[in-house]
């Protein structure tokens, strides 16, 4: 116990060094931890997002950018699905229920979604939750929206409140649909998904906006339909982005997803949601390991920087030694006290880098939540991480004891002459 | 006649593919003895003190302390021996840095039991054990205590030391040149209280230095060079 505090002493006497030591180490650990959290989350937060749902249906394109962008908001859709086409897969005898989804526009960098009131029956996120409104209800007219928890949140909506959409999926739009305001009819419950900043409104709505559009653009002058003519139009849509099918058994999954494979009106693509996941991770994880391999080589680099400092201090710190051993210190003394002073070093580094972490957490938070929907939430090291900071702690030991050994060997040497 | 505190009997000793450095036939400090061992640069004396000290052993003969023979020890035995038994002063800054006066003080009893409970027996605490040493030799100041060894003065620290030497009064102290970095003033004034204290703690001192002029004050005097055959060889 002496001998800690010796080594805490003697540490606080170099405390510039000592300073920049644990600085080195906890900017490596930091490191480390966010790529574990980000890796350990992102899995976590994707594979919670959708649940239920049997199959996931668009154009065809890869099933894992077809997952991407119909559950998780992230790209685009390279093409849609012909209305009629929704029709005949969602009235199959094995389908339970369809979901349609159509993309494409957007309110200040939030996602619009066009689909039906089947989508806040049958949709389940996490396990097997179901969605639920904290005000208001689904959308009933025309131009009613229901948002999610963050943009209420974010952008201080209520339910009643108007707003405009805007085409196009950026957070800046140069083409609003000014003319036809939404109003707020419902407000989503926290889901912790990209539901939760995403704009619902109706099929019907979306093909309001752009039923008087040509050729991508606004109608101008005798083409214009306003917001209320267009309710006397058929707004029955033509088009719409993805499909999600939830079926009556779960065992006709493959029987439906080779019929929609093999759709005759035009070519189409289902994937099951968990597959298509695994196949994202299968495509992720070589980075993952990549960058976690990386950061560990960072936190080496830490500790090898740790053991060259103590290394260093050690010909100055001969009369040091020289003075401990004349009041009676053994050699084994000298060597626990090297080892207690880089266990001293590494462990403050380690509780530095998990402060960082956590603040570094506070402010990427938002960012990370709003640009890649991934939700971080402040939780305990997992067990996965602590098993990382007690391996950088057995690293460290194991480094000091060259050091160590070394003052060992010294102050055998040494004895009670003081060199310098 | 009690038998001698420290003694020496045909020690050989030589540095690894080095000629033979000590070659002392016959050396003898009784106890409560004050000795002025004339020693300069070179002439083996450090090398002499880490034997004394069971740091490194004799490649023949013996040192025996205590009645003791140091070579009959393990190392490990030899380490506690000697801080059990003996008190260092070394040349200058024998303090560490990081620590306060009055720590520094107590560093010999952090790593003996035995320097411990004697300190303990005679003065209740270890605080007041260091601070009556340190009162003993003109460190009267309370507030000195806390401040840390690099505030005060050389011959401040020089104190310290020597109340760090005798805390948990060790048979033996080893004083290395510990005058050096002293004026002449100083020096007379160190040698007594370190003295008086030596008296009170019943220790026997084993002062090395080069300075001839202090060698009257002491009991007796001898001089390495003179005590050591090897050199006589080597100056043949």
């Amino acid at each position: 116990m002496y001998l800690l505090r010796l080594a805490l002493q003697s540490l606080n006497n170099r405390r510039v060094t000592a300073l920049l030591t644990v600085l080195v180490i906890a900017l490596s650990v930091t490191l480390l931890l966010s790529v574990e959290r980000v890796r350990s989350e992102a899995r976590a937060s994707f594979a919670s997002t959708i649940s239920g749902t049997d199959l996931i249906v668009g154009a065809r394109s890869g099933s894992v950018q077809l997952l991407l962008y119909s559950v998780f908001r992230i790209g685009n859709a390279t093409n849609n699905i012909r209305w009629d086409s929704y029709n005949n897969i969602s009235t199959l005898p094995q389908v339970k229920w369809a979901i349609p989804i159509s993309l494409g526009d957007s309110h200040r960098g939030f996602r619009v979604i066009g689909t039906d009131q089947s989508y806040f029956t049958h949709f389940r996120f996490g396990r097997d939750k179901p969605l639920s409104f904290a005000q208001g209800k689904p959308f009933a007219d025309l131009y009613d929206a229901v948002i999610g928890a963050d943009i209420a949140r974010e952008l201080g909506y209520q339910v009643g409140t108007e707003l405009v959409l805007a085409h196009g999926a950026g957070a800046v739009s140069f083409v609003e649909h000014a003319d036809k305001p939404f109003r707020v009819s419902g407000i989503l419950a926290k889901t912790g998904t990209p539901v939760d900043r995403a704009i619902h409104v109706s099929l019907q709505g979306i093909e309001a906006l752009h039923v008087d559009w040509q050729q991508g653009m606004p109608a101008r002058g005798a083409g214009y339909v306003s917001a209320e003519q267009a309710r006397e139009l058929d707004l029955t849509p033509t088009a719409i982005t993805a499909m999600l099918l939830g079926l009556n058994r779960r065992i006709d999954t493959f029987a439906v997803q080779r019929q929609v494979n093999q759709f005759s009106g035009e070519p189409l693509l289902a994937i099951m949601p968990g597959v298509a996941l695994q196949e994202l991770w299968s495509l992720l994880s070589v980075a993952e390991k990549a960058l976690l391999l990386v950061s560990a080589c960072v936190v080496l680099t830490g500790l090898v920087g740790m053991l060259s400092a103590i290394l260093g201090s050690l010909n100055e710190r001969r009369r040091e030694m020289a003075i401990l051993r004349s009041v009676g210190a053994k050699p084994w003394h000298i060597f626990s006290l090297l080892v207690l002073e880089a266990m001293a070093l590494a462990a403050a580094g380690i509780l530095l880098g998990l402060g960082l972490l956590y603040i570094g957490l506070g402010l990427a938070r938002p960012i990370l939540e709003q640009e890649y929907g991934l939700f971080m939430p402040f939780a305990w090291p997992s067990p996965a991480e602590l098993k990382l900071l007690a391996t950088i702690l057995l690293a460290s030991l194991l480094l000091a004891c060259i050091p160590a050994w070394r003052a060992y060997r010294l102050a055998l040497v040494d004895g009670l002459s003081i060199k310098t | 006649m009690t038998s001698p505190l420290l003694e020496l009997n045909e020690l050989r000793f030589a540095w690894p593919q080095q000629p033979v450095l000590l070659d002392i036939a016959h050396f003898r400090l009784q106890a409560g003895e004050r000795l002025f061992l004339k020693g300069p640069s070179g002439s083996g004396k450090t090398t002499l003190l880490g034997l004394l000290g069971g740091v490194h052993l004799p490649q023949q003969g013996e040192v025996t302390l205590l009645g003791q023979s140091l070579a009959s020890l393990s190392a490990r035995q030899r380490d506690r021996f000697r801080a059990e038994h003996t008190g260092y002063i070394f040349q200058m800054f024998n303090l560490l840095p990081y620590l306060s006066v009055q720590d520094n003080v107590l560093l010999p009893c952090r790593f003996s039991a035995r320097r411990k409970d004697r300190a303990l027996q005679r003065h209740g605490n270890l605080e007041a054990a260091a601070a009556h040493l340190l009162n003993g030799l003109g460190l009267s100041d309370p507030a000195l205590l806390r401040r840390p060894a690099t505030a005060l003065s050389i011959g401040q620290q020089q104190r310290v030391a020597a109340a760090r030497a005798l805390i948990g009064n060790p048979e033996l102290v080893i004083a290395d040149e510990p005058t050096s970095a002293l004026d002449a003033d100083s020096r007379e004034a160190f040698l007594q209280l370190l003295f008086a204290e030596c008296s009170e703690a019943g220790s026997s001192l084993l002062f090395v230095s080069h300075d001839t002029a202090l060698a009257p004050l002491f009991d007796r005097s001898l001089a390495l060079p003179e005590l050591n055959r090897a050199t006589h060889l080597e100056a043949l």
